[in-house]
């Protein structure tokens, strides 16, 4: 074997290993990523208008939501889950704020963050009136603090 | 008949007796388990207060925790219900079933502080230069193993602190650039930590790190002993003995190859005869009664030290109980919802910044720590030489201890400050 012929050859084994081991190391990412997830949907119905009170928000423990009923505008959803590192915030009447027990963010009635180490507002989720009557919740679709949703 | 019997028992214990120099050698480097030591050991390499067998200890807790873990495995499914219900049951139902989960969770913890503080000895005693830089790296490696082993069996009592100690870590995790939501969902095998999460850290936690850590130590070991043995204070040898210590083949050393005189007491084997330099080799030329026979003088040393780390890791969790919180419930993160101690400097620095306090700044320390052997250009290993490096290591000690005792003590509801009393009280 010359020295070409040694090059061209070791180059083109070299590439070959190297997409060997690169397709590998994407087939075992691509293994551990699930294909299906069984987890609760990010779309569901929480109720009839006439479950929720005006008043303080109602706190769905399942889906870790906040449901606002405000008399002159309407229903909004809120996030629970803090957008520091994710432990689920309270909604306190007292000083109409939402408090986080891990690192102590707080965040206003609107979400908007007042102090504490949360680089981002608490979200809001669309929430619109289904066929059948039912308030539809959409975790995927986040909305202005602004969104409400009127019931007549 | 009892020649049969001798037979038997010289086909397994292949040496002469004990009672001669040769037994003693042929005792270490002709059984598979313990000839990683030499057949003798310098004296100074089993003085106490010199390294306080940290590193054994350490792998004694090691072995206690595999021994323990893979007991609780019998008892143990890795389900979200059933896996809380198996704590209960280890606790109540289960013959020693606390006391065997007490020992893991005791071990671990003392795992935890054993590394830490082997780390801090081999930094004071200089023991990561010139020729273990890359030892000093394995070390750091087995550190952050460490770590991460306590970490992935945290989650598996599926208890409240598990839980949003798991919710927590991962989502600091996710700040992570580029890479951070991707790491997460590998992690978790999904978006929550549900049942997958559970699964997987259980897969991390029995097979997977003990693995690579089992590994790491043989190398780690290893290289203790072809890098010249245990660690000792050369700098206190005498001066005529430290400049027989000489270092073949160091870039910097132009020593010629010693030559050793053949003596008729000794035995040598034949090796094959290679040209070339050896690597690294620190040869000591010093005197036969610098050096005993490591049976029994070392393995007396390594068995008391077995002895007390077992007798007070059975001593603590026959006293302390290993804590188990209520069964994990999503929708309600206690208050406040603090890590295990050891991870409470992390959580007070994310208290502060996420991206900053969880990602680049133990990212960097990390480093920083790799990096010591390399950045650190003094060969001495004296300390009066060295004293901006004790320093340095002394504050990053310190800022760590800080770090946690406030996290632990300090910290109350909502991650106020509050002052210790208020935890010992229990006035909240």
């Amino acid at each position: 074997m010359n020295r070409r012929s040694f090059f061209s050859w070791g180059t083109a084994g070299l590439v070959a290993l190297c997409s060997a081991i690169s397709v590998s190391l994407g087939a075992v990412v691509r293994f551990l990523t699930p294909s299906v997830f069984y987890e609760p949907p990010q779309n569901f119905k929480i109720g009839n208008p006439a479950d929720f009170s005006f008043g303080p928000p109602t706190f769905l423990a399942e889906e870790k939501i906040f449901v606002f009923r405000d008399r002159e505008k309407g229903f909004a959803v809120a996030n629970a889950v803090c957008t520091h590192l994710g432990c689920t915030v309270g909604y306190f009447q007292n000083d109409e704020r939402f408090h986080c027990p891990c690192h102590g963010s707080v965040f206003n009635a609107d979400g908007a963050v007042q102090h504490g180490p949360a680089p981002r507002p608490l979200e809001w989720f669309e929430v619109t009136l289904a066929r059948d009557g039912r308030l539809r919740v959409d975790k995927d679709h986040v909305v202005p603090a602004s969104y409400r949703l009127m019931v007549s | 008949m009892m020649n049969p019997l001798r037979d038997v028992w010289q086909s397994i214990f292949r040496r002469d007796p004990l009672s001669t120099d040769k037994g003693k050698s042929e005792l270490v480097f002709l059984n598979v388990w313990l000839h990683i030591h030499p057949a003798k050991v310098k004296k100074e390499n089993l003085k106490v207060k010199h390294t306080f067998y940290l590193g054994f200890i350490t792998f004694f807790l090691f072995l206690i925790l595999v021994t323990t873990g893979v007991a609780l495995m019998f008892y143990y499914r890795p389900n979200p219900p059933q896996a809380y219900q198996d704590m209960k049951d280890l606790q109540f139902a289960v013959y020693l079933g606390s006391f065997l989960r007490n020992m893991h969770r005791w071990a671990a913890h003392g795992m935890v502080i054993c590394v830490f503080l082997h780390m801090c000895r081999v930094f004071y005693t200089g023991s990561y230069k010139r020729p273990r830089q890359f030892n000093w790296v394995i070390g750091v490696v087995l550190f952050l193993l460490t770590l991460g082993l306590s970490f992935t069996g945290y989650l598996l009592p599926w208890d409240q602190l598990a839980f949003w100690a798991i919710t927590v870590g991962t989502n600091i995790g996710s700040y992570a650039p580029l890479v951070g939501s991707r790491i997460r969902e590998l992690l978790l095998g999904g978006h929550t930590v549900g049942e997958a999460a559970l699964l997987r850290f259980y897969v991390l936690h029995v097979a997977v790190l003990p693995a690579v850590m089992t590994l790491l130590t043989m190398v780690h070991f290893w290289r203790v002993r072809k890098d010249g043995g245990l660690s000792r204070p050369v700098w206190k040898l005498k001066a005529e003995k430290s400049a027989q210590l000489v270092t073949i083949g160091a870039p910097d050393t132009i020593a010629p190859l010693p030559a050793v005189p053949a003596s008729k007491d000794k035995t040598y084997g034949l090796m094959e005869v290679v040209t070339g330099k050896p690597i690294f080799e620190t040869v000591s030329m010093e005197e036969e009664e610098d050096t005993v026979f490591s049976y029994p003088y070392a393995f007396f040393r390594e068995g008391v030290a077995l002895l007390i780390t077992v007798a007070t890791v059975m001593a603590v969790s026959i006293f302390w109980q290993a804590p188990l919180e209520e069964l994990a419930n999503p929708a309600k993160t206690p208050n406040p919802a603090k890590a295990p101690w050891y991870f409470l400097g992390l959580q007070e620095l994310v208290s502060h910044s996420a991206l900053l306090g969880g990602v680049i700044v133990p990212g960097l320390a990390v480093l920083a720590l790799l990096a010591i052997p390399y950045i650190d250009p003094n060969p001495s290993r004296r300390p009066a030489d060295r004293k901006w490096a004790i320093r340095a290591f002394t504050l990053f000690v310190v800022v760590n201890v800080v770090l946690i005792v406030v996290g632990t003590l300090f910290r109350g509801p909502g991650w106020a400050f509050v002052p210790p009393w208020v935890h010992i009280t229990g006035a909240e």
